[in-house]
């Protein structure tokens, strides 16, 4: 009898584990979204109920950013937000999304910070700069080379994970170190008097962040994809509306555990882009303007770096008629 | 009580010397965290601007070096200016004991920030689920192939070569794939802890098995006990005592692998409640849910325990070390 009933409640625990293991993730759709003013500020809608008001099932579910390109790659998400750069790198590791919306672009929060007496890029030549190798500020670091005449050769890159270049600024064992918000603010308020001699507000379009979908997503809930762009206009305008915006940094910084206040900073570094805008960027040609060209960019960057070995095809990777399609 | 008698070899200490030492082992630490935090003398290698004065570059409650403040002070001061005070501090990865206190209290009564989001302790209640599914699947599994690995040489050549490999390689190490597998939800976090703790549970339940007396085997075979009643009459009660440590011992074991478990997937539990106050150097909260993990991890173990010692009166070394 004892063996039985002990079996039975074996028996009994796994089924509920394994149904406790799997939370119901029904019919809807599922987007991820993570750390990133752009991404937090869809919070304004799912607080708002603005998804649901619309007839939309999504659910956003938070990730750290890897994992949520972990998650897509899988194909266990039908969306997430990430940089254009990231898409063609997930894409060109089996994970295939294709952009459809535009997030914003990076304007001032990512930085090269230089440690204090150094006022300008060019002042870095010869020197030691702290940074992660193949990610975007990798390229911010190198746009800023050229347009000051310079080449990656006339700095020494130190790899260093970027979460933790405000310690490596601090050591003194580099000159500078390139980073996004928080964590480049983090690294100026460590050592007082150094300051960011080149941002993402001079090289505008040098980072989109976009909506990318799964195709298989995509062709079959085509109407729901639409409706998502649309929604996304309207938390724009809420959070440049100068009447509303103390309400959506409210919902935002919450969303991290911050004070609206020192919120502020890091959303001012983010250009939201609204569906007017986004048709523009969504129009092909070359430069930082259009999401073609700065994929190219990003294309090409990851190929001399060795993120992946092979050029992808950008015109594959973006659908602009779901934008192009609205009203 | 003789000082002399708490440095007996193997010796048993009084209860009184033990309740002290116990608690010393607590007090002591703080203590030393009291001194640090609160007697700028001993480190405080840094000044935390309590007025920027003149200088444009400085901000109120920024912490710099010694060394540069004093070279803000000086530069401000040629000049003529207004210099910037401040207060000798920490460095901010140490808060003071009483920060620490405050936001382990206010961690508790915030309630969540947006509606969707838990309390923190309900997030504390998912990631307590996610160790303790994570420790009943291994040990459904783990428990039974390590007593017949430690009964039958033949089961324990056949597998513990595998198991031995297996325990390398890092648990983490196969979250990407649990995800592709699992899902994004709670299925990868918990194959992580069973994944670090199974193969390590297997490996000792085997030895605990092999150091049953064998003069008590040898007795029930004198006696001609069969072989199934050989495992569940004598092998099985004989290591019941050391099986029930183990596995408090394994179970200590599944929460070190909490914090790699849950970045895997969905941010959850108490890891997105350290890793979101790490990113923004709000280091009194980490501590603070450092300190809630030790105490649960702690409370548990203490609770096990006591139980154990009830369910093993016999078992001597369970009721010296409770």
């Amino acid at each position: 009898m004892t063996c039985k009933t002990a079996i039975g409640a074996i028996l009994g625990l796994s089924i509920f584990a394994a149904a406790a293991a799997q939370p119901a993730s029904a019919a809807g759709l599922t987007i991820g979204y993570s750390d990133w003013p752009g991404w937090v500020a869809w919070q304004v809608a799912i607080d708002k109920g603005w998804l649901k008001e619309a007839g939309l099932d999504v659910t956003f579910e938070w990730f750290d950013y890897s994992a949520s390109m972990d998650a897509l790659t899988a194909g266990k998400i039908d969306a997430d937000l990430m940089t254009n750069g990231d898409t063609l790198v997930t894409g060109a590791g089996g994970g295939k999304a294709i952009m459809i919306m535009l997030t914003d672009y990076s304007s001032g929060n990512d930085m090269i910070v230089a440690k204090p007496g150094i006022k300008s890029l060019k002042e870095l030549k010869g020197k030691k700069i702290g940074i992660e190798v193949g990610l975007v500020e990798h390229l911010l670091l190198l746009d800023g080379l050229k347009k000051a005449g310079m080449a990656e050769k006339d700095v020494t890159l130190v790899n260093a994970k970027t979460n933790e270049t405000p310690q490596v600024l601090a050591s003194g064992q580099v000159d500078g170190i390139g980073a996004w918000q928080p964590v480049s603010g983090q690294a100026m308020k460590g050592v007082p008097g150094s300051r960011p001699v080149y941002t993402s507000a001079e090289a505008p379009g040098l980072i989109y962040d976009v909506l990318a979908v799964r195709p298989a997503s995509l062709s079959s809930h085509k109407a729901e994809w639409m409706k998502v762009i649309q929604i996304w206009d309207r938390v724009v305008h809420y959070i440049n509306d100068p009447k509303t915006q103390p309400d959506a940094l409210k919902i935002m910084s919450a969303r991290v555990g911050l004070t609206p206040e020192t919120y502020k900073p890091l959303l001012k570094g983010t250009h939201l882009i609204d569906i007017a805008e986004a048709k523009k960027t969504f129009k092909k040609a070359e430069g930082l303007k259009s999401l073609y060209g700065s994929s190219s960019i990003a294309d090409e960057f990851n190929v001399a770096n060795a993120v992946y070995k092979e050029h992808q095809d950008i015109n594959s990777y973006i659908d602009p008629s779901y934008t192009e399609g609205q009203k | 009580m003789k000082r002399k008698g708490w440095f007996q070899v193997l010796r048993p200490l009084s209860p009184r010397a033990r309740l002290t030492l116990g608690t010393l082992s607590f007090v002591l630490p703080i203590v030393i965290w009291c001194i640090v935090s609160y007697v700028p003398a001993v480190w405080h290698p840094q000044v935390r601007i309590t007025d920027a004065g003149s200088t444009d570059y400085l901000q109120v409650d920024m912490r710099m070096d010694k060394a540069a403040f004093a070279d803000a002070v000086k530069e401000a001061e040629d000049a003529q200016k207004d210099p910037p005070k401040g207060v000798p501090s920490n460095p901010i990865y140490l808060p003071a004991p009483h920060e620490v206190a405050e936001a382990l209290y206010t961690a508790f009564i915030t309630p969540p920030p947006t509606p969707d989001s838990p309390w923190l302790h309900q997030s504390l209640w998912h990631s307590i689920q996610v160790i303790l599914w994570g420790f009943v699947i291994s040990s459904i599994i783990g428990v039974p192939l390590g007593i017949i690995c430690g009964t039958y040489a033949a089961f324990a050549r056949l597998s513990e070569p595998f198991i031995e490999f297996f325990r390398y390689l890092p648990a983490p190490a196969f979250g990407a794939l649990a995800v592709a597998i699992l899902g994004i939800y709670d299925g990868p976090k918990i194959t992580i802890i069973v994944i670090g703790t199974l193969f390590q549970q297997v490996l000792i339940i085997a030895n605990t098995t092999r150091k049953l007396d064998v003069a008590l085997v040898e007795a029930a075979l004198t006696l001609g006990t069969k072989k199934l009643k050989l495992l569940t009459r004598v092998v099985i009660p004989g290591i019941l005592p050391d099986l029930y440590r183990d596995q408090r011992i394994l179970l200590g074991w599944a929460w070190t692998y909490l914090i790699v478990a849950e970045l895997i997937g969905t941010s959850t539990g108490i890891t997105w409640f350290i890793t979101q106050q790490a990113r923004y150097q709000h280091f009194a909260n980490v501590y603070a849910a450092i300190t809630m993990i030790g105490i649960i991890g702690l409370g548990t173990d203490i609770a096990l325990a006591l139980i154990g010692k009830r369910l093993f009166p016999w078992d001597r070394t369970l009721v010296k070390e409770a």
